[in-house]
């Protein structure tokens, strides 16, 4: 903990509005010059931790500290080194989009005119529209403009491109790269797996204001099984005798099952035996993973914690 | 909480497809009844409030009155002097005033009328151009909904409002006995005012592509047909108005004449022009796009000007069209004012105990009257006050604040930059208010010398300032709520204290009836020096608070 290259340093996060508990010891990390995935279902705790890092809203547990400061304390000195988007982008009605942006970046402190020109070219805006007359993906290019254009430290997007059209998405996706390239740190909450599984070093996984699982990306697709379909010429209920396998279905002569990363040799090598006609092995999917994570109905954590060696 | 709305919204939008099966048509109309249902369920408290408190202040006023005119005599002697432009200007032509219907209608009568039209144009808004505004029409709309239903059960509920208010005010005057024909028109002309006014809110909300210019645009027309009947009042002969009354449908209700001739045939009028309102907004509503407005959108700059984009331009920039509305109001008041002083203060009669009452018993009639319209000009300042502060808290709600305080911007500049534009809006509205009352009543008294008078006020305006910030920091959701209801109180108090028949102490423990009602009064510092003081402590708080609390977006 005593680590000062860390972006985000979050631990035992609490936070309970009135009754309802939203955090529950939340733990969070993002290291210097990393994209952070930060995932979750609806109602997890997402938005309300990123509020807490903006110091909108007052922990009532636990330690956060970002860019090594204190996010309530040091708020305003704090805020010239971050840049934030929200999900739900709310603008001036009655101001253009263009003064939005202006007074967004100013309230930021610094801003780089010509990355921000270049910006409203890539993302098709027009600036001098007034606000009410734009779509909700227009009105997320507002503050997706004013963020990429602030020369901030630390990027903090709360599903940043809920509304943008699949070709914007490219172009968030090639902005945030570029931005990673230039040693900056990002925190994306967001809901679109492939959005993460490009973007993303790291992923933390909460639910019910409470981290469940975290660590890189590379390492937590090891966690996952992987599903094999196989057809052979006996009756595949026989299978079932072979330790390893999970979840098996049985259909005559086909079946499929799930196997541990590391039952996989055993499992195969034992598979062989029944003089397999055909197989197909998927991989795990990250798809799958968030899934499991996210329907778990059992409430606790779940999983190993990964990665935690860094 | 939000899952009981959720799930009663879900229930709804089931209804409303169930009942279109079972009606089987697709008519313009289709799903009005369950329009109705909707507005009723959203409203009902609301709608309850509104009927009640107006009829309500049948009873209580008659009783005051009947107590200030225990006999004939006294009723006689009170219509004597009662026709000043005073009462001509504000409340209409005392007609009647030898009887206490008659009397009951000076009091109480146009009150209740322009308060009905407001009822009814911030309805109509709400479940109109505000819903529409906010997407949730185009939600209904997208169900098997008929294009007009929505609108027209809006105007229908409104109207329905006025029909009850209108019956209860009836009922309530024949319950303390009054005369039943005149009882009726009471009501009649009330809800007629109401009725009428639901046409021209329609239309209102057709023209305008958003709420606030939906209400800015029926309010201004409701102040401007005030001004219409006040100035054919001001140039009746004896007690028939002039013909300028025709030019306002207040003025139509006000010729109903209830507890006097009780015509019915203006109801005509004021039926007329609430139904014809209403046809031809639903016809705009056919003829233009959903969530769009009859004037165009312009394009605007590229870029936020320096002084826009810095924390005291943003706010300023942003109450522009309202500061600029509220300044005209203040200037055309104050002139308006101005210009009846002298008028109105050799009229009335300085011996008349009744007259001397309303002044609030001055050295002079003339300081009496402009005491009363630095008050007014107050009152005015203060209401600008509370709804410029009032923008802090939108900002907040609407998470548009999260997004500045997300830059290098601290809560407390933030919030401070929002209360200098109300604490320096409203000390210039009372001086400007105060020079331009001196200036138009051509020597009444130096203008410079009446500024100063009215800006006394200005410490019960930070008064109601800083309880608006203390309830900023501990209670943000219901904040609007309580100052606008503490205001309405205060006004209650400071200018109609005497009819309710409060003592002068309770008036004098209001912000406003704690200010020394100067030219009348003698100057005094001490009640402005503990307004300071009581504004400075409560405003602290409020502020402290605010940096410690979470922001609540809705």
């Amino acid at each position: 903990m005593a680590t000062t290259n860390s972006a985000i340093e979050v631990s035992g996060l609490k936070k309970n509005y009135g009754h309802a508990v939203a955090l529950n010891g939340l733990d969070l990390r993002v290291e210097t010059g990393e994209v952070a995935g930060f995932l979750g279902p609806n109602g997890a705790g997402k938005s309300t931790t990123i509020r807490i890092l903006l110091g909108l809203l007052k922990a009532d547990g636990g330690v956060a500290r970002m860019l090594g400061r204190d996010p309530w304390k040091d708020a305003v000195s704090l805020h010239r080194d971050v840049a934030y988007v929200p999900g739900e982008v709310n603008l001036w009605p009655n101001l253009t989009g263009g003064q939005a942006i202006s007074i967004l970046s100013k309230l930021h402190g610094s801003v780089d005119t010509r990355r921000q020109n270049e910006l409203l070219e890539r993302f098709e805006l027009d600036p001098t529209k007034k606000a009410r007359s734009y779509s909700k993906g227009n009105r997320q290019k507002v503050a997706l403009v004013a963020a990429l254009s602030s020369n901030a430290e630390l990027l903090l997007l709360d599903e940043p491109t809920s509304g943008l059209d699949p070709l914007m998405e490219q172009v968030f996706t090639s902005c945030i790269r570029e931005e990673a390239a230039q040693g900056r740190s990002v925190l994306l909450s967001s809901h679109i797996f492939s959005e993460v599984e490009k973007l993303c070093d790291t992923v933390t996984i909460i639910r019910d204001g409470q981290t469940v699982e975290a660590g890189a990306l590379a390492e937590l697709r090891h966690l996952q099984r992987t599903q094999i379909s196989v057809e052979i010429a006996a009756n595949a209920g026989e299978l079932s005798a072979i330790t390893g396998i999970e979840d098996l279905e049985v259909a005559g002569t086909s079946a499929k099952f799930s196997v541990d990363q590391d039952q996989l040799p055993s499992v195969l090598s034992a598979l062989a035996t029944y003089a397999p006609r055909n197989l197909v092995s998927a991989p795990p999917s990250l798809e799958e993973l968030f899934l499991r994570h996210y329907s778990d109905n059992s409430g606790r954590p779940v999983g190993v914690r990964a990665g935690e060696q860094s | 909480m939000s899952t009981q709305t959720a799930h009663g919204r879900h229930a709804l939008l089931s209804t409303v497809s169930v009942s279109n099966k079972e009606a089987g048509h697709n008519g313009a109309m289709t799903g009005f009844s369950t329009m109705i249902w909707f507005i009723l369920r959203r409203n009902w408290l609301r709608l309850s409030i509104w009927a009640l408190v107006l009829a309500s202040m049948i009873p209580i006023v008659f009783d005051s009155q009947q107590q200030a005119f225990p006999t004939q005599a006294s009723r006689d002697a009170y219509a004597q002097v009662a026709n000043t432009p005073a009462v001509a200007a504000m409340t209409g032509l005392p007609y009647a005033a030898g009887s206490l219907g008659g009397i009951l209608v000076i009091k109480i009568w146009m009150t209740l009328a322009v308060a009905l039209a407001f009822a009814v144009t911030f309805l109509i808004t709400r479940n109109g151009r505000a819903e529409e505004e906010t997407g949730r029409t185009e939600l209904l709309r997208s169900r098997a909904i008929g294009p007009h239903a929505y609108s027209a059960a809006n105007y229908f509920v409104s109207a329905a409002l006025c029909v009850v208010t209108g019956a209860l005010i009836s009922l309530l005057c024949l319950a303390v006995r009054l005369p039943s024909t005149g009882s009726w028109v009471m009501g009649a002309s009330i809800a007629g005012t109401g009725l009428a006014f639901i046409g021209l809110a329609a239309l209102c909300g057709q023209v305008a592509s958003t709420s606030r210019g939906a209400n800015t645009l029926a309010v201004a027309l409701i102040g401007l047909f005030y001004f219409v009947r006040a100035a054919a009042d001001l140039e009746a002969e004896g007690m028939s108005p002039s013909p300028l009354s025709w030019f306002s449908p207040i003025g139509w209700a006000q010729n109903m004449r209830a507890f006097g001739e009780n015509n019915l045939w203006p109801l005509l009028a004021l039926l007329g022009l609430g139904a014809v309102g209403c046809i031809f907004a639903l016809r705009l509503e056919s003829s233009r796009d959903m969530g769009a407005g009859m004037l165009p959108e312009r394009r605007g700059p590229t870029r936020a000007t320096r002084f826009t984009a810095s924390a005291l331009g943003l706010p300023s920039r942003l109450q522009r069209a309202s500061l600029i509305s509220w300044f005209i109001g203040v200037v055309v008041s104050s002139l308006f004012f101005g210009s009846v002083a002298q008028s109105m203060s050799s009229l009335l009669d300085p011996s008349n105990p009744f007259a001397r009452n309303f002044v609030g018993g001055g050295a002079t009639m003339l300081d009496g009257v402009l005491g009363i319209f630095f008050l007014f000009n107050a009152l005015l300042a203060c209401a600008f006050a509370i709804q410029s502060l009032g923008t802090a808290r939108s900002e907040e709600d609407s998470g548009r604040l999260e997004q500045q305080l997300a830059g290098a911007l601290s809560r407390r500049t933030w919030l401070m930059t929002h209360l200098i534009i109300a604490v320096l809006g409203s000390g210039v509205m009372l001086l400007l208010g105060g020079y331009l009352i001196g200036l138009a009543s051509q020597g009444a008294g130096e203008p410079g010398v009446l500024a100063g008078a009215c800006l006394s006020y200005w410490p019960a305006v930070l008064l109601m300032l800083a309880l608006q910030l203390l309830t900023f920091g501990y209670l943000p959701r219901s904040s609007t709520v309580i100052v606008w209801g503490v205001y309405g109180l205060s006004v209650l108090a400071s200018m109609f204290g005497g009819l309710f028949s409060l003592s002068e102490n309770v008036i004098r423990a209001t912000p406003f009836g704690a200010v020394p009602r100067v030219p009348a009064e003698d100057f005094n510092w001490s009640p402005l020096l503990v307004l300071l003081l009581i504004s400075l402590a409560l405003g602290t708080v409020g502020l402290m608070r605010f940096n410690r609390r979470d922001v609540l977006t809705d």
